[in-house]
Order: C-alpha cells, then structure tokens, then sequence
C-alpha cells in the first residue's frame, strides 16, 4: 500500500468544524427517517419526491455524515459539468498525468473516476464515502488506454487512482456529464456531486449558456456550497468577450462572487490525446491547492459546504414531508372514495330491502302460487336466490363506482392498484355462501321456535322459515306472510321470530358489504400509506435544528 | 440536491409542446386572413413539390379543405378560373401554372380518411385526443394551400453549434450574425432562392426585416431554386424563449438540417427532446455535424461513427446506400470543408420537391399512432350468440319466467284434477273453503302498481352485457358502449313489469284437451252409478223394489271405485298437456322479455358496436395505405 501514515500530517492542523455528537445523533436519526419514507402512489410530484429523498439519501450517505464525523478527511473537489466539457481532460491535466480516459466520442467518462494523493488513499478506499460504488483501485497503471468496464452486473464502480503530484488532503473526482443521453449517468452525476466538498462546475465557450447545466449552478447556489466554475474550451481570439459575457450571466444569476476559471481551447483539448500544459491550469490548481494547505481556507471551503447543506435540510425536508401527507392525503381520498361507493350501495340494499325488492321475479311467482302450487323450499330457495342476487348487484355496482372514482385520481395509476382478481366470479360465490348460511340460520332459528312450542300441532319448521323470509323481504306487500305466520305460532312467537330473523339479515347483509370493501381496500392497504412520515419527518428535522 | 437530478427530468417535457400547438394555431388564424392575398401572389408556376415540414408537433389547421380539392380532381374548369385568378399577378418567372404538393394523391386520399376518422369520432373521443389530428389535418390543409415548389428547410441545433455560420456558408454571404457571445440567434432569418415563397414564409410568421436573399440571387438557375431557408434560434439555452420559437417553427417547416457538433452530439436533450419524437420524419431530416475542422483526422470519422450509432438508437432512419432517411453529413461550415457537399445534396432534396408530402405523411402517421389507443385495442370486439343468450336468459330469470311457467303448469294440473275429481271431494274442498279463511289459498289479486321484475337482476343483466360488450375495445368506444346500454336500461324494469303482467296472466280458459268432457262424463257416470245403485239399494230395503242385492251393489261398488279411477287416470293424462301448458306460459314470458331487452339494450349496444367498426376500418385507411412518397 503507498499510503505512509507519517505523510498523514495536515490533520493535526486542519481546524474541525464544531460537530456534538448530539448533532450526530440526530442527524442518523433523520437520515433514517429519510430513509423509511416511501411515496408508492404515482401522484404528480412523486417522482419528484423520490429523486428528492434519494438524493438526500446520497447526500446525507456521502457526503454530510461522514464529512461531520471525519472532518479530517481529504477534501473532496467534484468535476461536474455537460457533456464535452473536457472535465476528463481538465482532471488529467491537473494531475498531469491520464488518469481519467479522455476522448471525442460522447460521453466519454462513465466510470467515475477518483484521483488522490497516495497518502490519502486510505479514506476513499474504504466504504467511508460513496458507499453504494464499488471500488476498483489499480495502484499504478501502466497503460493508458487500458478499458475499465462498467461494473457488468449493474453494479456500479468508482475507479480509484492515486497520483502524487496532487496535494495531500484532495482528491479530485472526474464525474459524469450532468446532461447525458444516459438516464444512469445523469443519476450517477448528480450523486457524485453531492459528495463533494467544492463543486467544479465546468462549462465551454460554446455552452455556457446551456440550460441545464445553469440548473446545478442554481441548485449549488441554493444549498450555497463551495462552488467554483471553470470556463473551458475557449478559443484564445474571443477568450477575453467570453469570459466577460459568462461573468455577467453568473452576475445575473447572483453568482458574481463564484471563483471563475478560464481555460483556453487548445489542440490538445479536442480530442484528449494529450494534457493541457500546466500553465492553462495553473490557477486552477493554485486556488485548489490553496484550500487544502492553508487552514483557514480549507476550513472555510468545508464548513461552507457543510452548513450550507444542513440548510438547505430546513427546505427539503418540508419538501420530503408535504410529498408524503400529499401522499396520505391521495390514500385518504382513495379510501373515501370506495368508502362512499360502498356506503352508498349499502344504504340503497337496506332501502330495498324495505320495499320488497327480494320479492320479485321468481321469488314473487312462487309467493304467488304458495302453497297451492309451490312448496315452502321452493319459495326458500327462490327467495335466498334474489337476496344473492340483490346482494351482488350491490357489491358489483360499489365494485364499479369505486372503479370510476378511482379513474379519476392519478394516485390509482398504481401497479399494485390497478391489478385486480377476477371480482365478478369469486363475488358471486362469497355472496352465495353467506345467504346460504344465513338461509341456515334461519331455519334454526325456526326449529328453535317450534320446539318451544310442543304442542301436537307443531307445524313444519321448513314453512315457518319461509313464511318469516318472505315477511322480512318482501317489505309492505306481504303482510299476508305475517298473519299466516301468526297465525301458525302465536303473534308473540312470531314477532320474536321476525326480529330475529330481520337482525340476522341486516347482519350477514352489513358483513357481506364490509367483505368486499375490504377486499376492495386491500392494495391500498397493502401499500401501508400512513400519515406517521410527514410527522416524523418534521420532528427530526426539529431534533436537528436544535441540535445545531 | 432537488435541482440536480430536476434538470435531467426537464429535458423531457412535454408542456413545451403543448405551447408550441398552441401558438401554432394562433399562428395560422394569422395566415389564413393573409390566405386571398398569398394566393394570388402564388399562383405561379408550382408544379409538384412543396416542402414538407419536420417537427411532429403542432399541426396547423385543415381550413377550408374543399379548396384544396378544387386544384387536384383534375377538372379542367376549375383550372380555368384558377388560372384566370393566377393571370391577375404573373411572378417574376412568367408564367405558371398552380399546383399541389408533389405526390399528392395518396396522401390526399389518406388525409381525407383521417377527416372523416375525426369526424365520426367526435361525440366519441375527447377533444384533446383528437386534437393532434385535428392539427395536422389544418397544417396539412395550410401547406397544401401554398406552393407547392418550394421546400422550406430550417436549420436547427444547440446553441454555439453554429446554425448561423451554416447558414452564411449556403447562402454565401454573411446574412445571419454570428459571434460568441450565447446565444447569438434570436429570432429566425429566413433566406429565399426563388419567388412566391412569401405566403409561405408569412406562415412562419418571420417579419420581413429579417427576410433575405441569397448573394447569388433569384433569378438564376442555381441548384437551390426553390429552397426557402431558416435559420432558427438554438434550443437549448437558458432562454426559453427561443425554444418555443424553435418548437413552433419546426411544425410548419417541410425539412430540418440538425446542425450538431463535436462536443454537443450526445446532449440529452437534442436526442430526447428532439430525434426521438421525430424518428418518424427522418425522410425530411439532416443531420450535419458541424465544426468537424475541430477533429482531427481520425476522429471525425469515429464522432460520426458515433452520431450514426445514436441516431440509430432514436430510431431514426438513415437515408445511406440509397434507403430513404435522414442524410448524415460532416462539415465544417467555418473552412467549408463539406458545405459543397451538403449543398448538392440539398439542391438534390429541393429539386425532388417531395419534402412537403413527405413531411405532412410523416405528421400524418405520427398522429395516426398517437391515435392507435383509441381505436384499436386489444382482442376482438362484438357480443357473441353466448352473450346474447345469457343476457335473455338473465331477462327471463327476471321476470321469473321459470316460476311462472311452473305454477302455471301446476295449476292447471290442479283444476284438472278438480274438473274430473269425484263430486265428493269437490263438495268437501268447497266447505272447507267456506269454513277457512281464503288467505293465501286464493291467488292475491296483484296490485298494478307492483315491481313484479327483479331490478337488481335486470341490472346485473345489463352489467355483465356492457362488460361484455365492453371488453376488447378502446376506453372511449368502451364507455359509449356502457352508457349505451345504460341508456337503454332505463324503463326496462317498469316494461317488463308492464309486459309480465300482460303475458304472464293466464289466458281466461286454459285451453282443455278433446278428453277431458269425456272424462267429466265418465266421472258423471261414475257418480250416477253410485247414486242409481244406492237408490235401489234404499227401495230393495224399503220393499219397493223386488230384493236384488247383487245389481246394485254391483253398480255403487262400480261407482265408489271408478270414481277415483276415473280421476287418477285423467290426472295421470293430464300431466301432459300440463306441462305442455306451462311450458307454453314460460315461453311467452320469456320471449316478451328477451324481445323487450332486445329493442331496449342489446339493439343499442349493437349498433355501437358496428360504428366502432366502420371507425376501426376507417383508421385502418389512414394507417394502411401504403406510403405516399418513395
């Protein structure tokens, strides 16, 4: 290994930001909080939220945490930047030697690639930063256009090289072009540069009025890291209208106190053959070098960054949390929506049972015809076959409102939503199975009162129940029903009977409706949308603040 | 950090282009009020080509396409006028004569049929969906409008990519400003090669302060004749908006030059904004990458190399060994190297004059498959003999027709049994009659105003048959099938009721078989036996009759036992036409159900369903006709 821990001096002279590790403790705690947030319901901002957690997320991993417990650690400079920026060769030049493959085919870097003194290579190889990369450290390389492939399993790898002629104490990072035409790189960019201490932004002569590129200098601004900008590629003739042009535009932007570099477009940064000779990078490297060796710099450059992000927490966590009460509040609605379906249709079941609509069709013709022409089963069998049927007209219609509400709301896009079983079959038989057991019920209930009564004319508990069934469903129409039922076991008897009978079936009808709302439901459940983030969020960002 | 990853996300928006149509309309209002005058100025000699334009995006308005019939049926009278509008304002050129686009038929005919697609699905689909085609039927009316032999080609790209220097380099003198300073074009210049090309240019809505003319002139043979050029503004700068004019201007124009170089080839938002929407129209696509003087030697041809391998990733064609697709070129516009070049094939591209066909058919098919979701979807469509049935038959169980049928049959067995019981019985069911209370045991008389039909079956009918009916078609088809046979529910319930009651009333006389006196007199016999033999039974007892017991206990035994024989043998015939006669009352109920239903839903549904067909081949016309232009 070429690290020599008695180099390892600068540490006892780098001044420490004031970190209690009470302020540690709650920001693990927040990070964990960050971390447990989901937004599974695909509402407009949702994507939005996750890259938002996620980045915060590699944020906090990469860069804050390990930046407060170690403040010691080398300082960490991110070159970031468009596509064809030069940023490889920029870093190669600087370190004087290829480390970062260069070229003209577009984008050109996709293993990231870190550079730093060998006495500092012990911080980066280890997980201590950038824990979700995969090493790859090759102590020297011998070859220069040898090909590091990106990790082919999908995983992904930060290379790691160590050069000496870069001061102690940095380590510059050879990131991926911001604006790739690879979804992964962009993704990979944005992490990398939010583990930075200093955030080189380059831009050219023929970019820098870009549109995305001017985004990140907003967002460097907003979160106010140490940021600095390095104007590349500029042809010597207009260097000086250029440079003054770009100047205004960050002036404009409110970024006119951004150190600005330029650096001039020569043969060599075409096609990355070559280095740029030292004296176009020299005040780079100077102005680099200076925040590492000089205390007070260095410090400045870190704690700049450092409390710059654990600001820019007091708006993004809000963020984080409004994202997860929109969620809870898209679930609540989703919840009512399948709630008032089902409320509805049950409220129309009970007002039909109370006008007799069970009474109808088949069950009213054997009615009709009882007992001349029909026996009390068939009557039975006909009218428990109408209850069914007006039970899964009820469960189906809720089914469909449900359905249409949820049409309507972006957050039942959900693939766990929107898949659904087969409702009408499995319905049809749930439903059968509960009439069919309270047909059961019934029937005890009508051998119970015949026992009771023992007398030699006990009559035929079978008829009882059917008398009582067409009583209760068929509302006012049959009152006939209850006289003949009177009639066979005394009013009182049958009274008892009949407001057995109507509990029992506003019973299993409540349970039969409840089922399937449940059922309905359960996705949604499933995705366990709770208010409890948002809270939860905002007390650690509390915590934290006071911690401060 | 929110912004850093929110930037990549912007670069796939689509707001833009919604602007972009938007404008794109106001735009054409602009154009059809100056419509009379730019005929007149254009009546010239166009004979064939037009441009065609590039972007995907924004259609312009179809007004007035009965016009643009009048110049392409062939009908000389109609030329006649024309050509007495045209003799009005001869060009520059002489004489002309006006014509369409190149290639016109075809693509004519395709666009009428997505008229009439669009036409016929308004009250199905909504606005915004038809509004893309409704866009490029106008554009394509507008363009097809105007002349026809010239290509209006506009040069694109990112900023600094050196749209403007390119421009310089075709036109041969410094007309667009260049320089360092980004971004340096503001507004788009336009730079025409021949006359008449003004009402095309008014459509493009560029001032004439910033109209040009090549250094070469107009007049002469020049290879570009016909080329009306634009330089635009760049699209990717901070300065949005240069992109809405670019967005706005690349749907009007017949072709693109995507200028690109070395360091912004591979830019997300070129290729994701950009190529990838257009694929389709890399007929009437360039791609040229520019400042190849900054490469060198070897490496212009691996950048190239590159460029092609993304274009092919977009999806768009490259027009290389003669296949038809976007041209990929390298120049570099500031030594000229390639310009040469690129001008000849420009000058190949104009002459064609095929652009504006090309383009409009390119528009055409890319509204056609953003339309694909709502008119073809999945499986096959229609109501099978099975649904139908199970939809009647779901009618019938409403109304309760097995039931019916039943106590019908029932019934009748029971007064036939009554008819040919023996007097006896008959008179001892009639005291027990009088001495119960009839409830229950007559049949209630049934109140009019009663729901006799099950309406929640009758509406779990209608559910499962739109579902049925519903499933394989596009959502809005779909939904116009659902609320068709939802509209045709209603009053179904209170018509079958109205019908149950008709038909299922038992006619006043049961109809009685050709046995059945017979029986009643056997059974009358029977009885006066009975009585013959106990009458003389009583006078033999009393002594009236001369003593002879064996006759008449002969004749009562026969009585007392044929009686009930009488009336087990007919109850056993009677079970026949029993069941004949509720079977009959079943099917009657049943056939007035299924027919009410018939009138009421399925009728509805089906017809429905038969638009969605005529729609679903109407689209399968603008989809399938063969391409316009080879």
């Amino acid at each position: 290994m070429l690290q020599n821990p008695a180099k390892i001096g600068h540490s006892s002279r780098v001044v420490t930001l004031d970190v209690r590790p009470q302020l540690l403790d709650a920001l693990s705690a927040l990070r964990d909080r960050v971390a447990a947030v989901r937004y599974p319901l695909p509402l407009a901002g949702a994507p939005r939220a996750r890259a938002n957690r996620d980045e915060l997320l590699a944020q906090l991993d990469d860069y804050l945490v390990p930046r407060l417990r170690e403040p010691e650690a080398p300082l960490l400079a991110v070159v970031g930047g468009s596509t064809g920026a030069g940023k490889s060769t920029l870093v190669n030049s600087l370190v004087g030697r290829r480390v970062s493959e260069a070229g003209v085919l577009r984008p050109t870097t996709r293993t990231p690639v870190l550079v730093c003194h060998p006495g500092d290579h012990h911080w980066f190889s280890g997980m201590r930063v950038l824990p979700h990369l995969t090493r790859a450290w090759v102590p020297r390389r011998e070859r220069c256009d040898e090909q590091y492939p990106l990790g082919g399993d999908g995983r992904r790898v930060l290379r790691i090289e160590t050069a000496e002629s870069l001061p102690q104490g940095l380590a510059l990072l050879d990131a991926p072009d911001v604006d790739s035409l690879f979804a992964d790189n962009r993704v990979l960019a944005a992490e990398l540069i939010s583990a930075a201490d200093i955030w080189v932004m380059v831009t050219t002569a023929a970019r820098y009025a870009d549109a995305v590129p001017w985004h990140l200098l907003r967002t460097a601004k907003q979160h106010r890291v140490t940021l600095i900008t390095v104007l590349d590629r500029v042809p010597h003739q207009v260097a000086s209208e250029v440079s003054r042009q770009y100047g205004a535009l960050l002036a404009k932007a409110g970024l006119g106190e951004v150190p600005r570099f330029t650096v001039p477009e020569l043969p060599e940064s075409a096609w990355g053959g070559g280095l740029l000779p030292a004296t176009a990078v020299a005040p780079l490297r100077t102005w680099l070098a200076h925040q590492v060796t000089d205390p007070g710099a260095r410090h400045r450059a870190m704690a700049r960054t450092a409390h710059g992000v654990l600001d820019s927490l007091r708006a993004r966590m809000p963020e984080l949390a409004g994202a997860a009460a929109a969620q809870y509040a898209a679930a609540l609605r989703l919840t009512t929506a399948v709630d008032t379906a089902y409320d509805r249709e049950h409220a129309r079941v009970k007002r039909r049972l109370q006008n007799g609509a069970v009474l109808a069709g088949d069950a009213l013709k054997r009615w009709r015809s009882y007992p001349l022409d029909c026996t009390a089963a068939e009557l039975l069998d006909a009218l428990v076959e109408s209850l069914s049927a007006l039970l899964l007209c009820a469960a189906i219609a809720a089914d469909q409102s449900a359905a249409e509400a949820w049409r309507r709301e972006p957050a039942a896009d959900a693939p766990e939503l929107t898949r659904r079983d087969p409702v009408l079959e499995s319905a049809e038989h749930r439903i059968g199975m509960a009439v069919r057991r309270w047909r059961r019920v019934l029937e005890e209930y009508a051998e119970e009162e015949v026992r009771d009564l023992d007398g030699g004319a006990a009559p035929d508990p079978e008829v009882l129940a059917a008398l009582v069934a067409t009583a209760l469903l068929g509302g006012r129409r049959v009152r006939s029903a209850g006289e003949r039922l009177a009639g066979l076991i005394g009013a009182h008897g049958a009274l008892r009977l009949r407001d057995r009978a109507g509990r029992l079936l506003t019973e299993y009808v409540g349970r039969v409706l409840r089922a399937e709302r449940e059922r309905r439901l359960a996705p949604l459940d499933a995705l366990d949308v709770t208010p409890e983030p948002q809270a939860e969020l905002i007390a650690a960002l509390s915590v934290l603040l006071k911690e401060r | 950090m929110t912004a850093v990853t929110a930037v990549t996300d912007r670069t796939d928006h689509d707001g833009g282009e919604e602007d972009a149509h938007a404008r794109v309309q106001h735009d054409d209002h602009d154009t059809r009020d100056g419509r009379t005058e730019r005929a007149r100025e254009e009546t010239g000699a166009e004979t064939g080509a037009g441009r065609g334009e590039e972007t995907g995006k924004g259609k312009a308005e179809e007004t007035k396409q009965e016009g643009s019939h009048d110049w392409d049926d062939g009908l000389i009278a109609r030329r006649a006028a024309d050509d007495q509008a045209a003799g009005a304002e001869i060009g520059p050129m002489g004489a002309r004569t006006t014509t369409s686009l190149a290639h016109d038929g075809p693509l004519r005919s395709r666009l009428d049929a997505l008229r009439e697609l669009v036409g016929v699905s308004r009250a199905r689909l909504d606005n915004r969906t038809l509004a893309e085609a409704g866009r490029v039927l106008e554009e394509a009316a507008a363009r097809r409008r105007l002349s026809g032999q010239h290509t209006v080609v506009a040069l694109a790209g990112a900023t600094g990519s050196g749209k403007s220097t390119l421009f310089n380099a075709l036109t041969g003198a410094a007309l667009s400003d260049t320089g360092v300073r980004r971004p340096t074009t503001a507004a788009p210049i336009v730079c025409s090669w021949s006359d008449g090309a003004a009402p095309l240019i008014d459509r493009l809505g560029v001032p004439g302060r910033l109209r040009r003319r090549p250094v070469e002139g107009v007049d002469g043979d020049s290879p570009l004749r016909g080329l009306v050029l634009v330089d635009l503004p760049d699209h990717d700068s901070a300065a949005v908006q240069h992109r809405e004019q670019v967005d706005r201007i690349l749907a009007l124009v017949d072709a693109v030059i995507w200028v690109v170089d070395p360091e912004k080839y591979a830019d997300a938002v070129l290729h994701e904004r950009y190529l990838r929407p257009l694929a389709g129209h890399a007929e009437v696509m360039f791609v040229v990458l520019n400042q190849v003087d900054r490469l060198p030697g070897e490496a212009a041809h691996q950048v190239l190399d590159d460029l092609r391998r993304l274009l092919d990733e977009d999806g768009v064609a490259l027009g290389e060994y003669g296949e038809p697709g976007a041209a990929v070129h390298a120049v570099s516009a500031l030594t000229g190297d390639g310009v040469g070049e690129l001008r000849e094939a420009l000058g190949r591209f104009v002459a064609e004059r095929g652009a504006p066909a090309r383009r409009l058919s390119a528009d055409l098919e890319a509204a056609a498959r953003r339309l694909r979701p709502a008119y073809a979807a999945g499986g096959p469509a229609g109501l099978g003999e099975e649904a139908r049935d199970d939809f009647t038959a779901r009618l019938a169980d409403a109304v309760g027709a097995t039931a019916a049928g039943e106590a019908a049959e029932r019934a009748w067995l029971r007064h036939a049994g009554r008819a040919c019981g023996t007097p006896w019985l008959r008179l001892w069911r009639w005291l027990q009659d009088r001495r119960d209370p009839p409830t229950g045991r007559l049949p209630v008389p049934a109140p009019e105003d009663e729901e006799a039909t099950a309406r929640q079956r009758v509406e779990q009918a209608v559910r499962v048959l739109s579902e049925r009916a519903a499933t394989g078609l596009p959502e809005p088809w779909a939904v116009a099938v659902r609320e068709a046979a939802l509209r045709g529910s209603q009053g179904l319930p209170e018509a079958l009721d109205e019908l149950a009651a008709r038909a299922g009333r038992p006619q006043a006389r049961p109809p009685r078989p050709g046995w059945w006196p017979l029986a009643v007199l056997v059974q009358a016999a029977m009885t006066v036996l009975q009585v013959l033999g106990g009458i003389w039974l009583v006078g033999q007892i009393v002594g009236v009759l001369p003593p002879n017991l064996g006759v008449p206990a002969l004749l009562m035994a026969t009585g007392i036992v044929g009686g009930p024989v009488v009336e087990w043998g007919s109850r056993l015939a009677a079970r026949g036409p029993a069941r004949r006669y509720g079977l009959e009352a079943e099917r009657r109920l049943r056939e007035a159900a299924a027919g009410c239903g018939r009138t009421r839903v399925l009728e509805p549904v089906t017809a429905e369903l038969l638009r969605y067909q005529e729609v679903r081949e109407q689209y399968g016309r603008v989809v399938g006709a063969p391409t316009v232009v080879r």
